[in-house]
């Protein structure tokens, strides 16, 4: 079963157009730095894009930040929230159901499929991003910094990097299962993906709103940009602990309230 | 003969909505069931019903022995469907669709996947499809394509909803003899339908669905039985009157019908009255007057409320 | 779970243990040499009248302000302000401080001066608790009970400034009585309720953090230079033309700084303070249009004045003489008063 999406995942242009869309962006960026040689000034733009005119081993980061507040949220609410919408609306979810599919099962398929499509996305934009800094910036892979202004060695610089990807999926799954849950509930891909994406603008817009600071901690997009905190020396975990746990309820609950959904629902699509 | 699918007492409600309203289905071992209706009589929500789509209100579903929805895991695998029409990714080929839905559940192994694929697209008539997407197939391909989706696993019970929906002529009449072949070889088949004319000419059993009841449930030679009169065709309907005085109930231009459930002394009794007789047959009821008596108005009909 | 713990460790009960007022702020002034690691959040509008040059300063004073922080001893610590896409910190050593700013990669060395600027850690709940009691009486201070911060039971001591100058209501300063560090300080402007300045930690944990993390070495990419925010102070103060000051102003004493130019007059005690000097007229009329664009600001015949909070700020004009800047935490009556009395004023 969770073959079997994966290959239904993999095997749609779609989901090759999403991650090229996703890695256009933060390429352009990356030919317009060159180009014009202007880098944003400090305290403004995305973390790390700053210091990659520096150090172009630091441009996977920096890719990563540039597509994380909107471009990497909505690709994977469009791909999440298509998931059992996209196959009530197609018709196939009445066959897979009656096939039997199962329909634990088949949303657990969903899920790691989705799981599976974050991990793949983070990984190229990182890839992507790897290669463009190695060739349009000048690399010093020996020696990196930490926010802190100390020295990290290149083995640190990795370990952190990978933790730091691995954060931002964690951050992602959040959306996912917001995306799965709306999906669960209506037929409509769209519908769904609009949902997620409305909950993620609603967290945004109240995160800087003084008035709602009581529930601030509780906003699901209040941690995504914990990742900064690998690069801080020692590791600044307060942001990201917070961050996992929060996306961990988020998750949590979500995916029962779409199983819980889902197994009860009437099919009529 | 065992039972197939039983139903008790199945109701399903949607708000006030009483979609299905307490039916009592009864298809056996060996039927090709036709089950009747217009649309929104609750024809479909009842094959979902059966497949464990949608959830019953109350009632109890039995499918090949096990209780539906829960056994659903241990029966489904055995039954074929095709509900409301086929349903494909439309960037795949036909053969990577039926892959992905065999691999979707259990019951089918994949070392005999690729064998049964190439057996069911023969007898479907896709063979020679190739590695066509499914999005550059015609309406009456990807009914053919859902139809080998229902027969992957050679399934005991077909419960298929318009099979012949979107194809033409040679196609609708190719699907009935694959039907009727699949019946010979031991499958039960229950077919949804709106079209007498179709569960007419394949079915032999028939339940009729109106608003939600089923009115009607019975093999389809009873339904269809002789009605103990004779239909005599005659240029002289007149003399016919005056000669049987009483026995004759209706005429309708040439046609006389009369009493008497012997055509045989019928025609004895006019020939030797030297009337003219061109045809001579039993009476019976056609379904369609079967199932116009069963049931009343068009459902899709709203008359103004007094 | 986690991420429920916060409301629910500031929900637990504290326990109030029987500390005398007096003991509990020679515990503060006696925590200097604790060490201790933690994280804080200020969160305060004291805006403070600032020229462009001195931008970060008013950021710290202003908004909210996220700070990690590892104390071994008041000469050597370090505090890292912590922002979304990057930070600032501070490492203090014997001679001085290092800033490393990440967004600009740039480290900024600048030797210590009798005469600094606000820094970072002058915003901790332990740096300020400390220097807001320094001079404090016991006549001025009460106990308010205890309260939980960030898991430790913190004990409340209140200073309520004696001079009627003052524009400071009180201070809450909630001490953790085993080490004596305050945990949380709270500035109250007079008659407001909600804290004008609001410090504290949200995480702590006592111990000597290693020299490891406080010293500092400038990364082999960084740009390195030299601090000079002190010196354009203490510079602009030395070529003002010294004018003798009141020893005396709005009943504030004068107090003797070493290192402070004497054009720059300091007025007051602990938690009230006055700093006059005199300014040019290009920047005189600067600050005035910059007044004037506030709607709060009052003017009449003693000059132009403003309240930030409780910071008052106030240009004196005297005709036919130059003009004086007024700023501290005292009342704007204290301020109209202060200005008639000095020389030129209109008494």
């Amino acid at each position: 079963m969770i073959a079997v999406e994966l290959r239904k995942m993999f095997r749609r242009p779609r989901t090759w157009a999403t991650i090229a869309v996703l890695n256009a962006l933060p390429v352009l960026v990356a030919v317009l730095l060159v180009v014009t040689d202007l880098a944003p000034r400090p305290g403004e733009g995305p973390p790390f894009l700053s210091a990659v005119l520096s150090n172009g081993a630091l441009y996977p980061l920096a890719a990563l930040a540039i597509v994380l507040p909107l471009f990497l949220p909505i690709a994977v609410a469009v791909i999440a929230g298509d998931s059992v919408a996209g196959e009530a609306q197609a018709g196939t979810l009445r066959y897979l159901l009656a096939r039997p599919a199962g329909r634990t099962r088949l949303l657990v398929a969903k899920l790691i499929a989705v799981l599976a499509f974050v991990l793949v996305t983070v990984l190229v934009v990182a890839g992507v991003g790897y290669v463009v800094g190695a060739t349009l910036f000048e690399a010093q892979p020996a020696v990196g910094t930490s926010v802190s202004g100390t020295s990290l060695t290149a083995q640190e610089l990795g370990v952190r990097t990978l933790l730091a990807i691995g954060y931002v999926a964690v951050s992602m799954l959040g959306v996912a299962a917001f995306a799965l849950f709306f999906s669960t509930l209506t037929d409509s891909p769209l519908g769904a993906t609009m949902g997620a994406l409305a909950v993620l603008v609603t967290s945004s817009l109240l995160f800087t709103l003084d008035a709602a600071s009581p529930i601030a901690p509780y906003l699901p997009t209040r941690y995504w940009l914990a990742f900064v905190d690998f690069f801080r020396d020692p590791i600044l975990w307060r942001d990201i602990t917070r961050g996992l746990a929060l996306q961990g309820v988020y998750v949590g609950v979500l995916l029962a309230a779409a199983w819980a959904n889902f197994t009860t629902k009437d099919v009529t699509s | 003969m065992t039972a197939v699918i039983t139903t008790r007492g199945l109701v399903k409600r949607f708000g006030r909505l009483r979609a299905v309203d307490g039916i009592d289905l009864d298809v056996r071992t060996g039927d090709i069931y036709g089950f009747l209706g217009a649309n929104g009589s609750g024809k479909t929500t009842t094959v979902r019903m059966l497949l464990g789509l949608v959830l019953p209100t109350s009632g109890e579903i039995e499918l090949l022995g096990g209780r539906m929805p829960r056994a659903g895991r241990r029966v489904l695998p055995r039954v074929g469907a095709l509900i409301e029409g086929p349903a494909h990714y439309g960037h795949l080929s036909g053969r990577e669709n039926l892959a992905l839905l065999d691999a979707a559940g259990p019951g089918g192994s994949w070392r005999t996947r690729r064998r049964r694929i190439d057996e069911v697209l023969e007898q479907v008539g896709l063979a020679g499809v190739g590695r066509r997407p499914v999005k550059a197939y015609s309406l009456g391909m990807r009914q053919r394509l859902g139809l080998a989706g229902a027969l992957l696993r050679r399934p005991e019970l077909l419960v298929l909803d318009e099979p012949t929906n979107g194809l033409d002529p040679q196609g609708i009449t190719e699907v009935r003899e694959l039907l009727l072949d699949l019946h010979r070889g031991g499958t039960t088949v229950f077919l949804s339908s709106h079209l007498l004319a179709e569960v007419e000419q394949l079915c032999s059993r028939v339940g009729v669905l109106d608003r939600g009841r089923l009115v009607l449930q019975d093999e389809l030679a009873t339904l269809t039985a002789p009605t103990g009169a004779t239909v005599v065709h005659t240029p002289t309907p007149d003399r016919v009157r005056a000669t049987l005085d009483g026995r004759v109930t209706a005429v309708d231009g040439q046609r006389v019908v009369v009493l008497g459930a012997d055509p045989a002394e019928v025609n004895a009794r006019l020939v030797s009255a030297g009337i003219a007789v061109n045809g001579l047959a039993l009476e019976r009821p056609t379904l369609e007057e079967v199932v116009l008596a069963a049931t009343g108005t068009s459902t899709d009909r709203v008359d103004a409320r007094p | 779970m986690l991420v429920s713990t916060p409301p629910l460790i500031g929900a637990l009960p504290a326990s109030d243990a029987e500390v005398p007022a007096a003991d509990l702020r020679r515990a503060v002034l006696a925590s200097a040499d604790v060490g201790f690691s933690g994280y804080a959040e200020s969160a305060g509008g004291l805006l403070l009248p600032v020229t462009d040059q001195l931008t970060s300063i008013a950021d710290l004073f202003s908004d909210r302000t996220e700070m990690r922080v590892w104390w071994r001893s008041p000469t050597d610590h370090r505090v890292d302000v912590i922002t979304a896409a990057g930070e600032t910190s501070t490492h203090r050593d014997e001679c001085g401080t290092w800033i490393w700013e990440y967004e600009r990669a740039t480290a900024t060395r600048a030797e210590s001066t009798p005469f600094a600027l606000p820094a970072p850690s002058d915003l901790l709940p332990a740096s300020l608790g400390r220097r807001l009691l320094s001079e404090a009486t016991d006549d001025e201070l009460s106990r308010i009970g205890a309260r939980n911060v960030s898991g430790f039971n913190a004990l409340g001591l209140r200073l309520v400034p004696d001079e009627a100058a003052s524009s400071v209501g009180r201070v809450d300063v909630w001490v953790d009585p085993r080490s004596g560090l305050p945990l949380q300080v709270q500035v109250y402007e007079k008659g407001v309720d909600r804290p004008a300045l609001d410090t504290r930690f949200l995480d702590f944990e006592v111990g000597r953090p290693s020299a490891d993390v406080t010293a500092f070495t400038p990364p082999p990419a960084a740009r390195i230079r030299e601090a000079r925010e002190a010196e354009i102070v203490l510079e602009a103060g030395r070529r003002i033309d010294p004018v003798p000051l009141p020893a005396e102003l709005a009943g504030l004493p004068r107090l003797q700084i070493e290192g402070v130019p004497s054009a720059i007059g300091l007025y007051g005690r602990g938690v009230t303070l006055l700093a006059v000097t005199p300014v040019p007229q290009r920047l005189a009329r600067g600050l005035r249009n910059a007044m004037a664009q506030s709607l709060d600001a009052v003017r009449d015949a003693a000059g132009t004045r403003l309240a930030a909070g409780p910071v008052g700020l106030m240009l004196v004009e005297p005709p036919g003489r130059g003009s004086y800047v007024l700023t501290g935490t005292v009342t704007l009556d204290a301020l109209a008063t202060a200005g008639a009395q000095l020389p030129g004023g209109s008494s």
